[in-house]
């Protein structure tokens, strides 16, 4: 599959006109509202390219826009085929929209769709070079836990374990950074139309940063939930 | 085409409401007493009749035991859920109920659903009256927060009713709309909607676009089991306990009196909203008079820890939509309970500016539900409303986790599909178990529905079939499967974990028409009792008249028979027979009739004459 392909979004023929229907989401010809090919992605809903920069108000007007067309309040007097339809659609724009509007699951979605996202065993791995500091700090929890237990004195302990939380807060902005990095590489490789290989090795790259990304973030969660548990 | 109603199915009360094109306002309807407040009150008669409203209201004094208020609170629940709600609750509910809670009232079994189905019967007999047309469709309102069973006992209710409910629509939602239609508001608004035993709050945002106003929701939150009804329950226990320190005695057997207390307290409470003091004074049945001077301070200290209790909600709702509380625009109040001074004030300082409180807080959520109907009737012209699901989506995974699929506050409809397949040879079937909830644990999340995925015979992990969960835009889940090497759609049956089945349904509205057809049947006996008592005494006043002294003794006597035939219907309860018998009294009167109105026609003109003179 290339990554460049905007999908076909209308089926050849319209349910209901039985003719040609060109339109996006409506048949050309008669206006009914139509069913989504199986294979249509949530970029090629919006009508975009597989590419990582979206324009954030962008993409929010077109989805406000497409609300407008395809919300089942619209369809409230039309038949029991349109009703459903509409029902497909709109949770198909919702669950589109909610995808892409954040850089990270717009990413990890990519990924999927390229059949280049692998979790596997790394996700509860620490990443090597992490290793020595998320050993220290599951030593501060659980001195915390016993601490909490035993009724000690927590001050001390809360202060390391929340500058360990900074700590890990700023490396998980790092990741983010990197991972935009590699985000505009990949809009540039789609450009210049480079071969699979580079392309296939930058998707390798935003996978792993993607289950560091995971393994920091389960971190920080367990720390503040400690912390304020 | 039929009117759609907009009806606010509240704890305390329900309203029904209607949108006018022509004023471009929506309205609430008025009941038979003036009144647009219904309240949420149902009490069985010991003749089997059903009562709504005010006159089931003032039941709960007299039959305590055969009279239910606060229904809401136990839509979509199970009994063990309940327990503690019912220790002070004068109902009874069933304890052979396993999975539907099934209340009392006198001798006969009531599920949730039922009893607020006789509420909303009632106020599309409101809507019928007011319009004189059949109404059957309607848009209700549902707490911000309520899950999937409560929605979906709130649409069994309406089913039950003779109701097609066209959309559930959240309730702060619905507040936020009639609050934009009243004063075009933009920007970014939080509704605090504080009712009488739900809370919920929604931060949206309002966009104007060339096609119109969208009220898109950002994120809600809130607590199904908190409002106005806790603070009566605080204040009730509280005295309950001073009344048995002070004079011995106990009201916890004698649910008369239990509510008698609690509607004094009400009373003094809202008399703390307006006062700086007020005095509860209450006749103990030794004799006694209890007197308890109360002062607004006194009580705010009590009802402190409940409202403290919303602001919980109110940051995770700011958090989810990554606001701060000064990046709201507006602030709009809802909900009787936020009459109360202390919610004012503390909304006010938490988002440091005044809140709106200029709609009737009993009354907006019914006109936004009134809105939301005329959107849905004449299509989506000028507004739109995006409104999100409350609770995470979840399927229970190995160990008893449970794997996120449809976050909390997304838009809805919302869907997401998950891949099953056998882990070994000839598997027959999955479980799958169906969450909502934040919690990482199934067992701390609200079981929603478990089923079997049946699968034919194969070698394991050869078998590819696509369950999608759909929210819908009422915020009620559909499941639905597919196997993906034929596409073919795979059928499912889903038990819901609380609530009721399709067939129960069924036939609760059909006992529901037998109601209606009983109810109708008694109102037509009342009217016809009514007008002919109106006849015989006109008949009576007219015979009574000197002008008709000279009537023919054979007319005389046909009407005294009609009069007799028609006493004797009228002790009967057959209103078809009732009125045959008007009929006849009336043919039977016609000549008298125009005898009196003649001399009564001359003896005016005479009148006249004299006067002229």
């Amino acid at each position: 599959m290339s990554a460049t392909r905007t999908a076909s979004m209308s089926p050849l023929i319209c349910w209901s006109c039985r003719e040609r229907a060109l339109g996006p989401h409506f048949c050309s010809n008669c206006g009914k509202i139509q069913q989504l090919p199986r294979d249509v992605d949530y970029f090629a809903f919006f009508g975009l390219p597989r590419k990582l920069w979206i324009e954030g108000a962008e993409l929010e007007k077109k989805f406000l826009q497409l609300s407008w067309q395809l919300h089942p309040d619209n369809f409230v007097h039309a038949t029991e085929r349109e009703k459903d339809l509409s029902l497909e659609r709109s949770s198909q724009l919702n669950d589109a929209y909610r995808t892409l509007r954040e850089p990270v699951s717009r990413v990890e979605y990519l990924l999927a769709i390229e059949g280049a996202r692998k979790e596997g065993e790394q996700k509860q791995q620490a990443p090597p070079e992490l290793l020595e500091e998320v050993f220290g700090l599951n030593e501060s929890l659980d001195e915390l836990r016993e601490a909490k237990a035993g009724g000690g004195d927590l001050s001390a302990l809360k202060t390391r374990l929340e500058a360990a939380e900074n700590n890990f807060q700023e490396k998980l902005a790092e990741v983010d950074e990197q991972l935009q990095g590699i985000a505009r590489e990949w809009d540039a490789a789609l450009d210049n139309n480079v071969e699979n290989v580079a392309r296939n090795k930058l998707m390798a790259r935003m996978n792993d940063l993607l289950n560091r990304r995971s393994y920091i973030r389960n971190l920080v969660r367990n720390v503040a939930a400690e912390l304020t548990g | 085409m039929r009117r759609i109603v907009g009806i606010d199915l509240g704890t305390t009360n329900s309203l029904v409401a209607y949108f006018d094109p022509q004023t471009g306002a929506a309205k609430c309807i008025p009941g038979p007493y003036g009144e647009t407040l219904c309240p949420s009150v149902v009490s069985l008669d010991p003749d089997g009749s059903i009562i709504v409203g005010e006159p089931a209201r003032r039941r709960l004094h007299t039959q305590p035991e055969r009279t239910i208020y606060s229904v809401k609170r136990l839509m979509g629940r199970g009994p063990a859920d309940v327990q503690n709600e019912l220790r002070l609750f004068p109902f009874r509910i069933d304890s052979a109920s396993q999975n539907v809670i099934r209340v009392k009232l006198g001798s006969k079994l009531f599920t949730p659903p039922e009893i607020s189905a006789f509420i909303l019967r009632e106020l599309k007999i409101w809507a019928e009256a007011y319009f004189a047309e059949p109404v059957d469709r309607a848009v209700v309102t549902v707490p911000a927060y309520f899950n999937d069973a409560q929605r979906q006992a709130t649409k069994d209710a309406g089913r039950i009713a003779g109701l097609e409910v066209l959309r559930l629509v959240n309730e702060p939602t619905a507040a936020a709309l009639a609050y934009g239609l009243h004063e075009k508001r933009r920007g970014k608004v939080a509704v605090y909607d504080l009712g009488g035993g739900t809370f919920d709050i929604s931060i949206l945002k309002l966009v104007s676009t060339s096609e119109g106003d969208i009220y898109q929701v950002l994120s809600t939150n809130g607590d199904t089991h908190l409002g106005g009804d806790d603070i009566d329950n605080l204040l009730q226990a509280l005295f309950h306990e001073k009344i048995l320190q002070q004079h011995q005695v106990d009201f916890s057997p004698r649910a008369e009196l239990a509510q008698e207390l609690r509607t004094a307290l009400i009373r003094v409470k809202h008399e703390l909203s307006e006062k700086d003091a007020a005095a509860l004074r209450f006749p103990l049945p030794n004799g006694a008079m209890f007197v308890h001077e109360f002062t607004r301070g006194a009580l705010e200290a009590l009802i402190c820890p409940i409202v403290d209790r919303t602001m919980g909600p109110v940051k995770q709702a700011l958090a989810d939509a990554q606001l701060k509380p000064g990046d709201l625009d507006e602030v709009v109040l809802v909900g009787g309970a936020t009459r109360t001074p202390l919610v004012r004030r503390t909304v006010q300082e938490y988002f440091n500016r005044p809140p709106h409180t200029e709609l009737n807080p009993d009354e907006v959520v019914a006109l936004g539900a009134a809105v939301q109907a005329d959107i849905l009737e004449r299509g989506v012209k000028n507004m739109l409303l995006l409104d999100v699901t409350p609770l995470s989506l979840g399927i229970e995974t190995y160990g008893g986790a449970v794997a996120k699929i449809i976050p909390r506050n997304s838009t809805i409809p919302a869907s997401a599909q998950e891949l099953y397949t056998t882990g070994v040879d000839n598997q027959t079937g999955i479980d799958i178990h169906v969450l909502q909830g934040e919690r990482e644990m199934a067992r701390d999340c609200r079981s929603l529905a478990r089923f079997t995925l049946k699968v034919p015979p194969a070698p394991a992990g050869l078998p590819r079939i696509e369950v999608k969960f759909l929210i819908d835009a009422n915020g009620i889940l559909q499941v639905s499967a597919r196997d993906v090497r034929t596409s073919e759609q795979h059928s499912l049956e889903v038990q819901p974990s609380y609530g009721l089945s399709d067939s129960e349904v069924e036939r609760m509205l059909e006992e529901s028409i037998e109601y209606a057809e009983q109810d109708f049947a008694e109102r037509q006996l009342t009217e016809a009792r009514t007008e002919a008592e109106a006849i015989l005494s006109a008949t009576a006043k007219a015979l009574s008249a000197e002008q008709v002294a000279g009537l023919a003794l054979e007319e005389k006597r046909r009407i005294d028979a009609a009069v007799a035939t028609l006493k004797e219907a009228a002790a009967g309860d057959d209103y078809k027979l009732i009125r045959s018998r008007i009929d006849a009294l009336n043919q039977a009167t016609t000549h008298l009739a125009e005898v009196v109105m003649n001399s009564a026609l001359s003896a005016a003109l005479e009148g006249r004459k004299v006067a002229e003179v």
